[in-house]
Formats: structure tokens, sequence, C-alpha cells
């Protein structure tokens, strides 16, 4: 491999891997307040893609317009999920949560494919040339697509790490019981982080439709990478996931010259494994009680 | 009239031995297995190939249940030290890693071309050998209930339920739950093989198509409607949910006007429905009581 292939395919999995760090970053939010692991969470994606479809289709309107549309059409089927389903299921063995979860997933999944159909879509996007830098390759797409990834993980980390909203987050995290006898009051938090949780889904997946396409799959195919980077990152943390995100994207990258593109989610769940196995905290977690 | 029946018959059994296998993983052990499906494709595409070399059918089928037992054996390792939710999604990333390499792997499985042309079981038997496969996987369904009914009564499944019960308690008095954890892990896994030999045999042709993550979760649906832990939920909850997956193909002719692609999709929906609606109001299965 010459290093401007090795560059090219440097670049691309960053750019992946800022796209996987939104719904790592969702997941991770989620995992460490609600304590499980939400695979609905590759779902809101696809319903925030095809919300910003629809958007579009419906009066021509800007991208941008229709990415903000489907922030809040997805921020209001994630907090509606929260209130109908995982607030009832508090306190019931973690395996609960996952399965209605799943079952969310297919409801989502499959709603979407009734009225839009399993044909695959794409954005209303301008055509435009890649520059080149003696062969080194970047899509103006890419670099905007980088850019919104890297502003909304940094609109999310003021509020987790420089807003009250964010420290009772993070209160509640550590110890629901303690943050409750505090005078934090559960019920709004809450809300607002599974309204976060699902505009941040949201724009993951509108970004993920304008770097491949939208299909009503896109979703589901992105949740076990989402994972992999939410563990390799450290469960609950943050920081964690958007550097478990780069890293299992550009190893993902570098390894398609070896095994081909159709192995990157069989590598996520080797990833996966090995970490469990050799470092079940992740890069940025505490270790936590494992049994 | 009467094929079709048989058809629907030998599905539902199907589902009731992999429902079964995984009663003893997740009903008694408490062990998350999210990739049923795996073990079931593991199990068809052995029995599949090795019958296409010539290999008689008896030994396709023994070989399915030993190669896919075998290889729960790491995921089963990997599971003593992962909480539920971990194993959870473990499972479910296994199960989508075996698909894609059964899919990539075409110079072995034929990849999305799939292996048509198996031999039917009992094929010498002509018309009535969809009604002997039915009689077996019915005896072997029975068996399979009789022989977990009597593992749960004795004391190594007196033990089992004391893992999936308390742990901590069980290492407490000087257990050492790990290598049972690992045995019935090998075990659901080996059972799931056997319902993929019988349903590479019975369809005669297998695609990886047909081992995607749905399939685990009918299961799973299946076993919390009937109730996990019991037998008798196993099965009743495997029966329901045929009941479930053949209805909604009559229900197209009640809802007119939506295609066969739509319908398709609207049955979906409505697994993902009914696996919410009853984790949300029946945790315990139709047949078990409203508490937890």
């Amino acid at each position: 491999m010459t290093w401007i292939a090795f560059a090219n395919l440097l670049i691309n999995g960053l750019i992946e891997g800022l796209v996987v760090a939104l719904p790592a970053l969702a997941m991770t939010l989620v995992m460490g307040v609600n304590r499980f692991p939400n695979a609905a969470t590759g779902d809101f994606l696809t319903t925030g893609a095809y919300a910003a479809v629809a958007v579009q289709m419906l009066g021509g309107w800007p991208l941008w317009a229709a990415a903000l549309a489907s922030m809040a059409a997805t921020a209001v089927v994630s907090a509606g999920s929260y209130t109908l389903i995982f607030r009832k299921l508090a306190g019931r063995p973690m395996v609960s949560s996952m399965l209605a979860a799943i079952g969310l997933g297919f409801l989502l999944r499959s709603l979407i494919s009734f009225f839009a159909g399993h044909d695959q879509r794409t954005f209303d996007l301008p055509l435009v040339r890649a520059w080149n830098f003696g062969g080194v390759r970047l899509l103006p797409t890419d670099v905007a697509i980088a850019g919104i990834a890297v502003l909304c993980l940094l609109v999310v980390f003021v509020l987790i790490y420089k807003t009250s909203f964010g420290r009772q987050l993070r209160a509640v995290a550590d110890s629901a019981d303690l943050a409750r006898a505090s005078g934090i009051r559960a019920g709004g938090l809450m809300l607002s982080l599974w309204v976060l949780v699902g505009a941040l889904s949201a724009i993951g997946g509108v970004l993920l439709g304008m770097k491949a396409i939208v299909s009503p799959e896109m979703g589901w195919e992105s949740l076990i990478p989402a994972f992999a980077a939410m563990v390799l990152g450290g469960i609950g943390s943050p920081v964690g996931a958007v550097l478990g995100a780069l890293l299992l994207c550009v190893a993902q990258e570098l390894a398609v010259p070896l095994l081909g593109p159709s192995y990157k989610l069989v590598l996520s769940f080797v990833v996966l494994a090995l970490v469990l196995l050799l470092r079940p905290a992740g890069i940025m977690g505490r270790v936590q009680l494992v049994r | 009239m009467i094929a079709y029946l048989c058809a629907i018959g030998v599905i539902a059994l199907i589902y009731c031995l992999l429902a079964l296998g995984l009663n003893l993983q997740f009903g008694l052990t408490r062990l998350v297995n999210f990739g049923v499906v795996a073990f079931f494709a593991v199990g068809a595409y052995t029995s599949g190939l090795l019958s296409l070399q010539g290999v008689p059918l008896a030994l396709c089928f023994v070989a399915a249940g030993v190669l896919s037992g075998l290889l729960a054996l790491p995921i089963g390792l990997l599971s003593l030290r992962l909480r539920d939710d971990y194993l959870a999604i473990v499972t479910l990333g296994f199960s989508e890693a075996v698909r894609i390499s059964i899919q990539q792997e075409s110079w072995l499985t034929k990849g999305v071309q799939g292996l048509p042309g198996l031999p039917k079981l009992f094929a010498a038997w002509g018309p009535v050998s969809d009604l002997a496969t039915f009689a077996t996987l019915l005896a072997l369904v029975a068996l399979v209930s009789w022989g977990t009914v009597r593992l749960t009564r004795s004391p190594f499944g007196r033990l089992l339920k004391a893992i999936g019960d308390d742990e901590a308690a069980l290492s407490a008095l000087g257990k050492d739950p790990a290598w049972f954890k690992v045995q019935v892990f090998m075990l659901g896994a080996a059972l799931a093989g056997v319902a993929g030999a019988f349903y590479a045999h019975f369809i005669t042709f297998i695609t990886p198509e047909q081992f995607i993550p749905l399939i685990t979760f009918y299961v799973w649906m299946g076993l919390v409607m009937g109730g996990a832990g019991s037998v008798r939920g196993a099965v009743f909850g495997s029966l329901l949910l045929m009941v479930f997956l053949e209805g909604s193909r009559f229900a197209k002719d009640w809802v007119p006007g939506v295609s066969e692609v739509g319908m398709a999709s609207l049955r979906l929906a409505a697994v993902g429905l009914a696996l919410i609606l009853v984790t949300l109001y029946r945790p315990n299965g139709l047949f078990g009581g409203k508490s937890q």
C-alpha cells in the first residue's frame, strides 16, 4: 500500500468515525443514565434520515432546514419512546428494556419501509468534484460532514460538561439515588436526555445518508459498529465513545485492502469481543464490576 | 391443505426446538443469547453441505448439532465475563458476523446464491416424507421437553436455576457456576443446530438471507410470550408465534389495497409492537402471572 492509498483510507476512516461517533454518543448517554444498550439507536438514525428526505421532497427545502426539522421529529419519537416504553421498564431486568428496544427498532424500520418502500434514496445534494492533493482526494461533502459532526459533538460536550443539565445528568449517571436525595428531579431531566439523544441520532442519520445512501436498513447496520465504538471507548464515557468510534472506523478502513469492504461489520464484532476480553472497561472507562 | 398444515406444523416444531434451546439458556440460566440464528444457520449449512457430499443424513444431523455446540464454546466462555447487556450485543454481533461470513465465503457456501437441491428427510417415502419429518420432529420436541423438565428437577437443574436466580449467593456457597453456564450455552446451541438441519432438509434450499436477526427475535417473542423458564411456555409460545405469523398472512385478505411487500412490512411492525407490549405488560408471558 502506497502512502497515498493509506492517506485516503485514513481520511475516509476519520470521517466515518466522526459520523459513527454520534450514535455511539447517543447510546453511551442512555447507557450511562438509563443503564441499557438502546438497540433502537440505529433505527432512530434511519428515522432521522427519512424524516429529512421527506421534508426535502415535500417542499424542496435546503438540506440544513430539512435536517433541523428531522432533528425535531426524531426527538419527538425518541422522547415519546422513553415516556411510553422505557420509563415504565426502569427497575426491571435490563433484558426487558433491550427486548423492547429491539421491538421498537423493528416497528420504526418497518413503518418506514411501509410508507417509503425499500428503494434506496439520496439527499438532494449538488454534485461536486473531489479536491486532489497529489493523489490524496478529499470530497467537499466529506469535509462538510466532518465539520457538522465535530460541531454537534462540541455542542453535546458543552451541554454535558458546562451546563447544569449536564451536571445533573452526570449526577444521575453516577448514582440515581444520591441524585434524587440531593433534589434532582429525574422526570424532566430524562425527557431532555431523550430529546437530545433523538436529535443527535437524527443528525447522525442525515450525515450517514449524505456519506452513503438512505435505506431502511442503514441504521440497523450501524448498530454493531456504534456499540463496538461505545465499548471500545468505555461505557458511559462520552469522550471515550468519540475516540472509540474514530479508532474503530480507521481500523475498519485500513483493513479494507486486506479483507474487503464486506467484512467491516465482522471486524467491528471482533474488536468488540477482544475489548471485552482484554479491557472490559474500555479506553476511557473506569473499572466497574463485571460479574 | 394437508400439505400446507404439515408444512406449518414442521416450521412450528422447528421454532419449538429453537425456543426450547433458548429456554435452557435464558429461561433457566438467564444467559441472554441474541444470536440464536447463528447456531441455527451453522446447523443448516453444516448439514446441507455435508449432505451434498453424500454423507448420510443421520450423520449430517449429528454433525450439525455438534458443530453448532462447539461454536458456542468460545461465546459461552466469553459470556462468563460479561454482564447481560454486553452478552446480548455480543451474541447479536456474532450472528451478523456469521451471516456475513456465510454470504462472503462463496467457495464453501455458494454465497448469496445459496444451496439448492438439498435432500429431503425420508425422501424414499415419497408423499408421506413430510408427515414423517413432522412425526420425527414431534418426537424430538417431546423428548427435549421431557429432558428439560427432568433436568429442571435434577440437582443439576436446580443448580442452573440457582445460577439464574442469584449467582452471587451460589458462588458464596462455594459452587463454581462457570462451567455449567458454558455447558448450557453449548447444549442450547446444539439444539438450534439440529433445528437448522431440519429446516435445511425440509425447505431443501438455504440462502444467507434466511438467517437474519429477525429469526432470533421470533424465537424470543415465542419464548417471552409463552413465559420464559417453563417448558410449557416455550412450546405454547412458539405455537402462538406460528398462529401470529401465519394468521397475518391471511390478514391480507381483510386489509385491501396493501401490496405484498407492504404487508411484509406491516407484519414486521406487528412483531415489533408485540415484543414491546409483551415486555411491558406480560413480562412473565401470557401463561404466567401478571406480577414479576
